[in-house]
Order: C-alpha cells, then sequence, then structure tokens
C-alpha cells in the first residue's frame, strides 16, 4: 500500500510540484508515422484470419458445410467450436458466451467458424465458401418487450438477467408532499466507439504450449485470461503484449479478448502467427455498443422548489450476452439521481437480454443514459414549477452541508457541485451570445453531475495495480505500468507522476506499455482510474527504491538519508539546496556498487461496504462533479442541431498534466455531442444497416464546439498528488446538457436521444415552420423509430 | 476519391485542382478497365504474375518500380508492398481521412487512389515530410499543441494540414475546420489540431520551418 491516504505520494505538507505542460512521449512517434499498431505488424509465414459469422439475429444451426473453404488455395485452416481445446467461452463475467458457436446463435455477427489464410483476400474468399444453415427462430429486439410474458427466450432462464436497486426513504410518504409531478419515458439510443483504429491482434504461438499475444486493447490481463481459458493454458502461458491503441472508449476493454482468443485458436492449431484485424464493416457489425435504455421517470418537487422524491426504472438493451452489462448497469443504477438532495429514492434497473447487438464498455459506463433522462427531468420539473433551469439545481444541489447522495454515502468535503454549476453559468455569461441565422434557433442547457470515481464496488476486487521502476546507472528511469495507453495520456500522466517523484525531468522517464509477463494483473484500464491506479503503484515503487538510493545519496551528501529529497534533477540536503549532487551520479553510484535499481510498487483502494439489495453504501471511493453548459443553434425547419459552445467546469482535484487533461475534456465533449445529436445505430432485427462512417455520423472538425475550460482544484481525489479521473466526466454531462438546450431552443420536450433530425420535425408536430403544408398532424406521418 | 483543401474557386469534384483532376481520370480511366478485368478473375490467380502490370510510382522523392494489379489501391501498395506504414487504414472507403497522402501536394485519400493512377505523380507520405532528421513545421506544431490523443488518425490528420497549407499558407480558423474536416478524429482532439494548424502556419510564414 502507498503510505498515505488522504492526498498519496506527498510527502509532507510541501507544495505540490507543478502541472506537467511537456510533449507526450508517444508524440514523435505518432506525428511521424512511426507508432506501430498491430496493423502495421508482420511475420514471416504470417497467416490472415476472417470470421464466418450468423447474418441472423436468431436461429438454429442447421449445417455448416466447410469443406469448399477447405479446399480453397491459400486456406490454411477453417475451425469450429469442435476445435477448441479448452472452454468454449469467452464471457468476461458470465459464461453465457461461446467463442464459436455450437447449435444456436442468438444474434447477427455470432461466430460459427475461423479462417487463416495466407493472404487477407483469401481469407475473405474462404469465409464466403463457408455454406451456413440456419433455421430461423423467433427473436426479440425491444428490452421493455423482451420482459413480457411469452417473449421469445434468448437463453433458457428467462430474459432478464438482473436487476439492481436503490432503496431510500419513503417514497409514498415524500409522494404527499409533491407538489409537482412529472412522469416520462426517455429512450436513449446506443452508440458505436469508432475508434478509428479497428480490434485487431497478433497472435505467435511456440508450439501448443505458450502463445504470445500482441493486441490492440484496454485491458491485456482480460485478454490474458480469456485466451487462457479457450486455449486450456495456464495465464503464465499466455503473454499479451499491449499494440499502440487507435482509440478505446470501453471498446477495447472486453470485446479484444474475442477476437485475440480466434487468432490464437488459430496460431495454436496451425503453429504460425496470425493476424486478424477487422474491417471497419466487421468493427462496427460485431463489436459491443453503448447501451440502448429505457428510462422511466416519476419525480416529484414541492412548491419551494425542492425535490421530493424520485423514482426511475430503467431497462437496459444488454443484447444476446451479458458481456460487462452488469457492471454497467451497476454504474448506470446509482448514477439515476445526479448530485442531488432527494428524500426518497427508489431505482430499478433491469439488465435484459435482446437479439440485439451486446451492450458492452462505453466511456460513462451506463451513467451518460441515466444523466440525460435525469437532467431533463430536472428542467421538466423547472418548468413545471416557473423556475429557471439552473435556480432549480441552486435549491437542490449537494454541498458541504447537504452532501448525502442516493447511495447513503457522505461526500467528502468541499462538495464542488455547486461551484461548477455557479461558475459554468458565469463563464457563460461572460461569452458573446452564439449568433442565430434565418430561421434558427438558439437555446442553452445545463448538465451537472456526480461522477463515481474508479470503479463501482462490484468491480473492488479488480482494483489494484502494479508497477516497476528501474533506475539506469545514467539517471534515466524505466517505468513499467499495467495499464493501458489508449489516446487518453496514461503514459504522459504516469511519466509526469514518476518524474516528479524521483526529481528528475520528464524526458528522463520512459513508461512501456504494458506487457503481462512484466507486471502483475493491474485490472482493467476503464473508470478514469488509469492515471490514479498506475500513478499511486508508481509512486510506491518509488517509495521502495528510495529505501536504497537515498542512503547511497546521503552518503555523497554528507547528511543523514532522512535528510535527503530529489528535485530538479538532484538529490539535495533538504533545505540546503546548494548541497546536491545530480541523480545521474546516485544511479551510477548504485551501480557501480552492485546497489538492487530495480523496484516494484502496488496499489489497491481502501475496502468498502456496500448492500446489494438496497444500493446503499460506499458505491465509490471517492467522487467528483461536472458541469457543462451548452448553447445549441437548431435550424427548426430542418431538425439540425449545432451544437456551438460548450462551457466544461470540472472538479479534478489536481491536474497532473495540462494539455492531456483538456484533450481529454474537449474529446469527451464531441464524443457526447456527436451521440446527442448525430450517431444513431440503425439497428433492424438486429443487424446494424448504417456500419460505415457515411451512413454512422460522428462530428468533424467543423462540427466541434467552441469549448471553454475550467477545471477547479482542491478537494483532493485519491489519485496521484490529489487528482481525479477524467476520461469519463469528460463526457457524460454533455449529452444531457445538449438535449437541454435543444428543447429550450425548441420550447418543446424532447424524449429520445440521438437526437437527429426526424426526431427533432416530429417532435415539432405542428410548430414545425412546414406543418401547414402536411394535412395530418407530422407526429402520426414522420418519424424515425 | 480525391478530397478537400482546395480554395473555393480550384475546388471541382471533391477538391482536386483541374490540371490534377484530368490527369488522375486518364489515368484511372485505364486502371478501371483492367481494374474491371482483374476483380472478376478468380482468386487463384493472384500470386500469379498474369494480370499484374508494371508501374513506377514516385513515392517521398524515390522512385519504386513494382508489378502491381490493376486494382490495388494505393494505400494497399504503400503499406503491404513497400512497408510504408506510417499511411492508416481506417475504412477503406474513403470516409475516415485515415490514410491521406499528398498526390502532386495534393491532399488524396490513399484508400480510393489506384495506384496506377499516380504513376507519374509525386506521392509523399508522412513518412516523406521529415528532411535530415527535422520534423516538418506542421509535425512540430502537432507536438508542440498536443494536437493528437490515440494517434492513429494523425498522419492522416498530418498530411491534409500540410496540404491546407500548401494551398492557403494563411487559413482563418474556420478555414482550417474546413479544410481539416475530411478527417475523422474519434478522440475529438479537434480545438488541438486546429491550434496546431494555426501554429504550423505561422511558423511557415516566418520562413523558419518547412
Amino acid at each position: 500500500m502507498a503510505p498515505s491516504e488522504g492526498a498519496p505520494g506527498l510527502p509532507r505538507a510541501e507544495a505540490l510540484p507543478p502541472t506537467g505542460h511537456h510533449p507526450r512521449p508517444d508524440a514523435w512517434g505518432k506525428v511521424l508515422g512511426q507508432t506501430r499498431y498491430v496493423g502495421d505488424l508482420s511475420l514471416p509465414g504470417m497467416l490472415h484470419a476472417a470470421l464466418v459469422t450468423s447474418n441472423r439475429a436468431s436461429a438454429r444451426v442447421r449445417a455448416l458445410e466447410l469443406s469448399a473453404a477447405r479446399s480453397l488455395p491459400e486456406v490454411v485452416a477453417v475451425l469450429t467450436a469442435a476445435d477448441v481445446p479448452g472452454a468454449n467461452s469467452v464471457g468476461v463475467i458470465f459464461p453465457d458466451q461461446p467463442l464459436l458457436a455450437v447449435d444456436r446463435v442468438r444474434m447477427v455477427g455470432e461466430r460459427l467458424a475461423l479462417v487463416a489464410a495466407r493472404s487477407r483476400e483469401a481469407a475473405a474468399a474462404a469465409v464466403g465458401a463457408v455454406r451456413v444453415e440456419l433455421d430461423p427462430l423467433p427473436s426479440v429486439h425491444d428490452p421493455v418487450a423482451a420482459l413480457a410474458p411469452g417473449a421469445p427466450l434468448v437463453h433458457e432462464g428467462g430474459n432478464l438477467i438482473r436487476t439492481f436497486q436503490v432503496v431510500r426513504g419513503d417514497v409514498a410518504r415524500h409522494f404527499r408532499r409533491a407538489t409537482v409531478v412529472f412522469e416520462a419515458e426517455y429512450r436513449i439510443g446506443g452508440q458505436e466507439h469508432a475508434y478509428l483504429e479497428p480490434q485487431g491482434c497478433l497472435a505467435v504461438p511456440e508450439g501448443r504450449q505458450r502463445v504470445t499475444v500482441y493486441a490492440s486493447c484496454q485491458c491485456p490481463f482480460y485478454v490474458q485470461q480469456a485466451v487462457a481459458r479457450v486455449l486450456g493454458l495456464s495465464l503464465a502461458a499466455v503473454r499479451v503484449i499491449q499494440t499502440p491503441t487507435g482509440g478505446g472508449f470501453g471498446g477495447k476493454e472486453d470485446y479484444p479478448s474475442e477476437p485475440a482468443a480466434c487468432a490464437a485458436l488459430l496460431a495454436w492449431h496451425t503453429g504460425l502467427p496470425v493476424r486478424l484485424v477487422y474491417s471497419r464493416e466487421t468493427d462496427m457489425q460485431l463489436s459491443s455498443k453503448r447501451h440502448a435504455m429505457v428510462v422511466r421517470h416519476r419525480w416529484g418537487a414541492n412548491g419551494a422548489g425542492k425535490l421530493c422524491f424520485a423514482e426511475v426504472e430503467t431497462f437496459m438493451d444488454a443484447g444476446a450476452y451479458v458481456g460487462l452489462s452488469t457492471v454497467v448497469a451497476e454504474r448506470a443504477n446509482v448514477s439515476a439521481i445526479g448530485p442531488y438532495h432527494v428524500p426518497a429514492v427508489r431505482v430499478r434497473t433491469h439488465v435484459v437480454y435482446t437479439n440485439n447487438l451486446f451492450g458492452g464498455a462505453f466511456r460513462g459506463f451506463g451513467a451518460p443514459q441515466v444523466s440525460v433522462a435525469g437532467e431533463a427531468t430536472m428542467d421538466a420539473l423547472a418548468r413545471r414549477l416557473g423556475l429557471d433551469p439552473v435556480e432549480f439545481r441552486r435549491r437542490n444541489v449537494l454541498d458541504d452541508r447537504r452532501r448525502t447522495t442516493c447511495t447513503g454515502t457522505r461526500l467528502e468535503r468541499p462538495v464542488l457541485a455547486r461551484q461548477c454549476l455557479e461558475r459554468a453559468v458565469e463563464l457563460a455569461a461572460t461569452t458573446p451570445p452564439v449568433a442565430a441565422g434565418r430561421g434558427e434557433k438558439v437555446g442553452t442547457g445545463v448538465g451537472l453531475v456526480l461522477y463515481g470515481c474508479n470503479l463501482h464496488h462490484g468491480g473492488q476486487r479488480l482494483d489494484r495495480s502494479s508497477a516497476v521502476v528501474i533506475l539506469q546507472p545514467d539517471g534515466s528511469v524505466v517505468v513499467r505500468v499495467g495499464l493501458t495507453e489508449m489516446g487518453q495520456g496514461l503514459l504522459v500522466a504516469v511519466q509526469t507522476v514518476a518524474a516528479q517523484a524521483l526529481g528528475v525531468p520528464p524526458e528522463a522517464v520512459e513508461v512501456c506499455l504494458p506487457d503481462t509477463s512484466t507486471v502483475a494483473d493491474s485490472g482493467p484500464t476503464v473508470a478514469s482510474r488509469g492515471a490514479l491506479a498506475a500513478g499511486r503503484a508508481v509512486l510506491d515503487a518509488v517509495r521502495r527504491l528510495r529505501r536504497r538510493l537515498d542512503p547511497v545519496a546521503a552518503e555523497l551528501l554528507h547528511c543523514p538519508p532522512r535528510q535527503v529529497e530529489l528535485l530538479g534533477g538532484h538529490a539535495r540536503v533538504r533545505g540546503e539546496p546548494e548541497r546536491a549532487v545530480p541523480i545521474a551520479q546516485v544511479a551510477a553510484e548504485m551501480a557501480a556498487r552492485r546497489i538492487e535499481a530495480i523496484a516494484t510498487g502496488w496499489y489497491r483502494s481502501r475496502p468498502r461496504r456496500f448492500d446489494a439489495a438496497s444500493g446503499q453504501g460506499g458505491a465509490y471511493d471517492f467522487y467528483a462533479v461536472a458541469c457543462h453548459l451548452a448553447q445549441v443553434v437548431v435550424d427548426a425547419e430542418l431538425g439540425l442541431v449545432r451544437v456551438a459552445r460548450v462551457v466544461a467546469v470540472h472538479d479534478v482535484g489536481r491536474v497532473l498534466h495540462r494539455p492531456a487533461l483538456e484533450g481529454q475534456i474537449h474529446g469527451g465533449i464531441v464524443q457526447g455531442m456527436g451521440w446527442a445529436t448525430s450517431e444513431r445505430l440503425a439497428v433492424r432485427e438486429g443487424r446494424l444497416e448504417n456500419p460505415s462512417f457515411t451512413d454512422y455520423v460522428i462530428p468533424t472538425a467543423s462540427d466541434a464546439p467552441v469549448v471553454e475550460i475550467e477545471a477547479i482544484e482542491g478537494a483532493a481525489g485519491r489519485g496521484p498528488w490529489g487528482s481525479k479521473g477524467i476520461g469519463e466526466p469528460s463526457l457524460i454531462p454533455t449529452p444531457a446538457a445538449v438535449r437541454n438546450a435543444v428543447c429550450d431552443a425548441l420550447g418543446i420536450e424532447l424524449f429520445e436521444l440521438p437526437l437527429v433530425p426526424p426526431v427533432i420535425v416530429a417532435a415539432l408536430g405542428q410548430r414545425h415552420p412546414f406543418a401547414w403544408l402536411r394535412e395530418q398532424p407530422a407526429d402520426e406521418g414522420v418519424g424515425v423509430r | 476519391m480525391a478530397k478537400k483543401n482546395e480554395r473555393d474557386t480550384k475546388r471541382c469534384h471533391g477538391g482536386v485542382t483541374r490540371r490534377g483532376f484530368l490527369a488522375s481520370v486518364g489515368a484511372s480511366t485505364v486502371g478501371a478497365v483492367v481494374a474491371s478485368r482483374a476483380a472478376a478473375a478468380p482468386a487463384q490467380q493472384r500470386e500469379s504474375l498474369e494480370g499484374m502490370v508494371p508501374c513506377t510510382l514516385k513515392i517521398n522523392g524515390r522512385h519504386h518500380s513494382l508489378l502491381v494489379e490493376p486494382r490495388w489501391s494505393l494505400l494497399y501498395v504503400l503499406r503491404e508492398e513497400l512497408g510504408l506504414t506510417g499511411t492508416k487504414q481506417g475504412c477503406e472507403r474513403g470516409e475516415c481521412g485515415a490514410c491521406t497522402v499528398l498526390v502532386d501536394g495534393v491532399a488524396r485519400y490513399a484508400c480510393l487512389t489506384l495506384a496506377l493512377e499516380v504513376q507519374g505523380h509525386a506521392v509523399t507520405t508522412v513518412e516523406g515530410l521529415v528532411v535530415d532528421g527535422q520534423l516538418s513545421a506542421v509535425q512540430q506544431a502537432f507536438v508542440a499543441e498536443d494536437a493528437f490523443q490515440c494517434g492513429y488518425c494523425t498522419p492522416g490528420q498530418v498530411m491534409a494540414a500540410e496540404a491546407l497549407l500548401r494551398a492557403n499558407p494563411a487559413p482563418s480558423d474556420e478555414e482550417i475546420r474546413e479544410g481539416m474536416s475530411g478527417n475523422l478524429c474519434r478522440c475529438g482532439a479537434y480545438d488541438h489540431i486546429v491550434k496546431a494548424v494555426r501554429r504550423a502556419a505561422a511558423a511557415r510564414r516566418a520562413g523558419g520551418a518547412r
């Protein structure tokens, strides 16, 4: 364990080390095109893999005719479930998902067979030559319908996977006190991760005893477990090396285990290196998605503008396999109320099987969907009370006095929710109003969220992290961690922390991407925990290294080891900065005396208690607040939304590296805005009908709003120097703010996301500028659902 | 096919210059005819020399003579035949811009360009921007402004910025956003990318950097 809990790594009440501004260590490789992603790697004799998949959402497998494919030239292997030496199972939590289907498929894209060939084209030809005969079975494609009696069963045992709850206070009693009650059903769509680098991996076998997998992934230890399980190997026999990863956003949390297991199985059988890189269409069709949800609300407030009670019932479309859905549901469940004081709360979150594409991790992890609903209802109640939405939030927001969340957690002081809200309003007021063209309407909306940092109680066992720090004889430093860089800035964060802890310039520190053979299982790189968990482990390693370094430095400095401090590239005598030796000299001395210059470090969070039945207890280790204020311009004729400006105020604890932090906030806003306005998954009978960037529209440079960021420091988290995570809180408030701004602009209420033009035009109904052209009311004829 | 970065009046059909457009039409017509025949050929012939045609490509100032199938994209040839993997593959259908290269100084999606089309034209990839170990002004600016996150789209972004600044040495922010809008960045690093292009434009105008 690291030495202190409050502000880890801080030796005494000294001034905090400065925030980093230096270029990221991976900058040069990336701008030069020298960074080698997995699709850029090849080995002599390497085979290319491809997947034979189901084109039906629910069917019995009648026949799988492989001989034609096997007889094609250049085809080396065509494998089915019968060829799996270990467990034919890739579910990360529940063993409900086969690597290769046996007799039944439950979703489009379910794997039936694997192909390895000497070229990508030959592999594709072999896929085309496999004859698949499927007998269609009834299917279900809506999570509410899936719970109705008589609905087709996706798995034996029923479609309801689990229900999570938050039960707090007496809803019936507080219901009677409410003067305004608002009920609504929100239908929130899914989202495609659309990382620019598709899923990919390269498996290199050594006999049938051992395999090395190079993978584009967030969680090499998940990949290691899946491959070991499928091949029946020990964990030690499966080495996973993360390759530079071109975006993850949750899409490379659990999913990469599946292609990795496929490639490893092919490699195991053929004895040759096998690379599997998805095409964009395959990637979009097969990989996990942000969960679509139906969120039902009944919330009430009294005449004083205070919330009385909140009831939430959420139906989460898990798709055909659980994957991480139950874990996503845990966050959705406890995030449903937001940073507000509500005396009585009842939340139920149902995780439901359907025959749709399967839901998985996606930046925000269930919180964005319920936050859109929560913030929409806040606006609706404000409107019915005749209050400004900001004023209504002021009256209900958690603060230093009223700081108990819906899960019964008393937040640590200072609680910055009110400050974030007020600061966002102030900043927005100082900027010139957004200009609207002819026929355009301008609106402003707020999204205010409480983010539980790091993993939920349910994932607590995974909250550990390993690090290795090696001091080289020239004073440079190699750092190994078990958490991954996928663009979010893990490398630069760890580099900054290690450099500050050792008092060396950041350029002196090299941070390596994870390799499961060099560090212990560090859990997943998710939940905005990378810098926190890796940074804390590095601080622990530095502390242990200093047990050997400080005495050597002390001898050189002629002072007691306790007085040694590391600063500015030197070991110095505390309080006497002129008595200093370069750290390089200390390192050389350690090398000369053959003193061990390598140390390991470990991090784990404090154990917490949480009662799953009532949803009460320590859901998270600590919390952060974020407020986004969006200004939008809506073309009411076309139903087109342009997000012009977003003010983002974040409670970050401490900024470790300013450009990376701001980059995360910009990116979260752009991705959240895309989901809210244009990113519609057109799923018909379980098949994605728009698996391309032409038809699934993600924001470009022209669409990105002007963003103003304020990072409030001071409310210490448990990351290095008191930092909190930023990856997820940067996205979660945006869709809510954008949705509320569009409603403000048009003077209507919207209950769907994304707000693509047909949704807006339909919702405008008779208020659409051209409604007079229609004979029928617009909302009967136009719609996208 | 080709893409943006030519300013208003010069823009035609997606943004190639008229001269470049005519030249590439000439090449691609030939390519297309042969391509359709090659595409119909059975997979067995892939490894034989039948259907392969000799081709000389000028890439980053060096001439490469090789045999190509007429249907091969420039992206395929760069990555698989020449080992120039700096040019990334994100969609293979002209949607994401990760494969942006310069053809006679104009940005093109390599995935929608046939290798045969660019015979007789100068192709520049991200590997060709560095001279004497010195990063180009655009590359330096991308480092300085933290104008990337995962880095996968970055070579394409760098090439698009390079093309934009060659066509328009002093773009407004609006022109930068417009000029860079053919290149998706899912990390959403657009704000820093715009700043980087602005910084690179200033550096190029100051004459210190390329």
